[in-house]
């Protein structure tokens, strides 16, 4: 397994929320976090105190390689309405997925 | 998360967006600011919620963060002495009318109402007054009113965005007291009227009702009997939309056909809304016999009446006599002739339709044809009754309506057989 870097960012305006969708999408993705977690798959997450520059959340998490963490950003992006972007943090050079394990 | 929790946490953004629209308006002095500050607040919440929990006091949580990312607004935009100095109220600080909104100290005791005076501003229009305030107050977003009032997007976000314009360019501020709420009730009333009506009858589309309006208003009018607790007439708007929502879930059938007072179940209707409506009543009758209010009494005769032939008609009538003297309109006037109908028989009450066919504004709309048809139909004459179905027909906007109109038009045939195959000989004679 790879570590990746989640960047989830979000432009200032980009986006009108109500009551009833901001509580949808709290719950859905505190359930989607929950999974990540149970699974072992987030390893650590960030929230920068100034959001000016549109970065919300980073979180590392671990994935067979480029392909899935790829998989789990288009999931978050979908819950979230980030735009993410993935950073490989280590070793993810050879991966798409298959077959592919950690080095020591 | 459970489903249990979601919405409570859906209650907490409710209950707390006028308010988080309120803390950041009193602090930043702009609708437009004030939105994108609260927007951001939500934003930040969605960010750190899910990973960090959901904080024990959710509501605080949200209106902390809303005061200072204003003041840090307001700092970042050199505004400070501007801000300052358009400050009535210390802007963190609760102020005396606070804690007691019906203390009668003349200021107004809750950011809320402040802020649906604001949205019902009298340099804006009644649409204008009713998307800013479904939007500021209600926090529905603008596709969520665009669905609700079967409007596009565009032209409501158009709405939305020159109504701020036109409440920015007149410097229009939170009014601080009583008495300048006082003079926009009649407005703030109208307003839910007029959500309540969109959502409870929807004027065209497919469905006869859209719920999340009717309710909405329901809740607006909880929150000014309860801002305003010293008014009858906000309780008279209460009480009729409870007592017309206890209808709700019988008023169509599972096909989404329209279901008549006399095909409900009464037994669906609900009683928690009619006991808030008697409740709300009794206020109201403190005040004068306003529109509202006999409005209200109307609406609790039916709610009330243990069925349908039980309905006390010779009330309903009288109830409708002392409408006409405060509002003499032609919808009053036709909704009389109904009960005139029911109460001393078809016959008696065609002659009332008649003359209000004529009358331009209920010749351009359904309902008087609608209404003319069915006393016909009950009087047994079936070629004047299906002309005015027809016409009625070529009027109707709302699909449910339609096929109310043409299911009653259909049942005709199966009703009066021999005058249609008398119609039919006529016919193959003519030809």
């Amino acid at each position: 397994m790879s570590e990746f870097l989640l960047l989830g960012a979000r432009q200032p305006g980009s986006a009108e929320t109500s009551p009833r969708l901001a509580a949808n999408d709290i719950s859905a993705l505190t359930t989607w976090h929950q999974h990540l977690r149970r699974w072992g798959l987030l390893r650590a997450f960030a929230l920068p105190q100034d959001s000016a520059s549109g970065l919300r959340v980073c979180l590392v998490i671990r994935a067979s390689g480029q392909l899935a963490a790829s998989r789990l950003a288009e999931e978050w992006r979908r819950r979230s309405g980030y735009e993410v972007s993935v950073v490989p943090l280590c070793d993810a050079s050879q991966g798409t997925g298959e077959g592919h394990r950690d080095r020591p | 998360m459970s489903d249990a929790s979601g919405t409570a946490l859906a209650n907490v953004f409710r209950e707390e967006w006028p308010l988080l629209i309120g803390a950041a308006m009193r602090i930043v002095g702009d609708l437009q600011t004030a939105e994108d500050v609260v927007q951001e607040t939500v934003l930040t919440a969605l960010d750190r919620w899910p990973l960090q929990g959901v904080p024990d006091r959710p509501g605080a949580w949200l209106m902390t963060a809303c005061r200072n990312r204003a003041r840090n607004v307001v700092r970042d935009s050199g505004r400070v002495r501007r801000a300052i100095a358009s400050m009535p109220l210390s802007a963190a600080e609760p102020h005396p009318g606070d804690a007691d909104p019906a203390s009668g100290s003349g200021m107004i005791g809750d950011d809320r109402l402040r802020l649906i005076a604001l949205c019902c501003h009298p340099a804006l229009t009644a649409d204008a007054q009713v998307a800013l305030t479904l939007r500021m107050v209600c926090g529905l977003t603008t596709e969520e009113i665009a669905r609700g009032c079967h409007l596009p997007t565009t032209a409501v976000a158009q709405r939305i965005v020159r109504a701020k314009r036109v409440l920015r360019e007149c410097d229009a501020a939170f009014v601080t007291d009583e008495p300048d709420v006082r003079a926009r009730l009649s407005a703030i009333l109208d307003v839910i009227y007029l959500v309540f009506n969109e959502g409870y009858l929807a004027a065209a589309g497919e469905a006869l009702t859209r719920g999340d309006l009717a309710f909405e208003a329901y809740r607006l009018a909880c929150l000014v009997t309860e801002l305003i607790a010293s008014e009858p007439e906000p309780c008279a708007l209460r009480a009729l939309i409870a007592f017309q929502l206890s209808r709700w879930a019988t008023r169509t059938s599972e096909e989404g056909a329209i279901l008549t007072l006399d095909q409900q179940d009464r037994t669906k209707w609900n009683q928690e809304l009619i006991a808030d409506g008697a409740r709300a009543l009794n206020r109201a009758r403190a005040g004068e016999a306003g529109p509202l209010l006999l409005q209200a009494e109307l609406a609790a005769c039916h709610s009330t009446a243990a069925s349908f032939d039980a309905t006390d008609w010779h009330a309903i009538v009288a109830i409708y006599d002392r409408l006409l003297q405060v509002q003499d309109t032609p919808v009053v006037a036709m909704n009389r002739a109904v009960a005139v109908a029911m109460r001393d028989g078809p016959g008696n009450a065609l002659p009332l339709l008649d003359r209000l066919a004529k009358d331009p504004a209920l010749a351009a709309s359904h309902r008087v044809w609608a209404v003319r048809a069915d006393l016909h139909r009950r009087l047994g004459d079936r070629a004047a009754a299906t002309a005015d179905y027809e016409r009625a027909l070529k009027l109707v906007a709302n699909q449910a309506e339609r096929q109310y109109l043409e299911t009653a038009l259909r049942g005709m045939a199966e009703r009066f057989p021999e005058q249609d195959n008398k119609r039919k000989a006529e016919t193959d004679v003519a030809r």
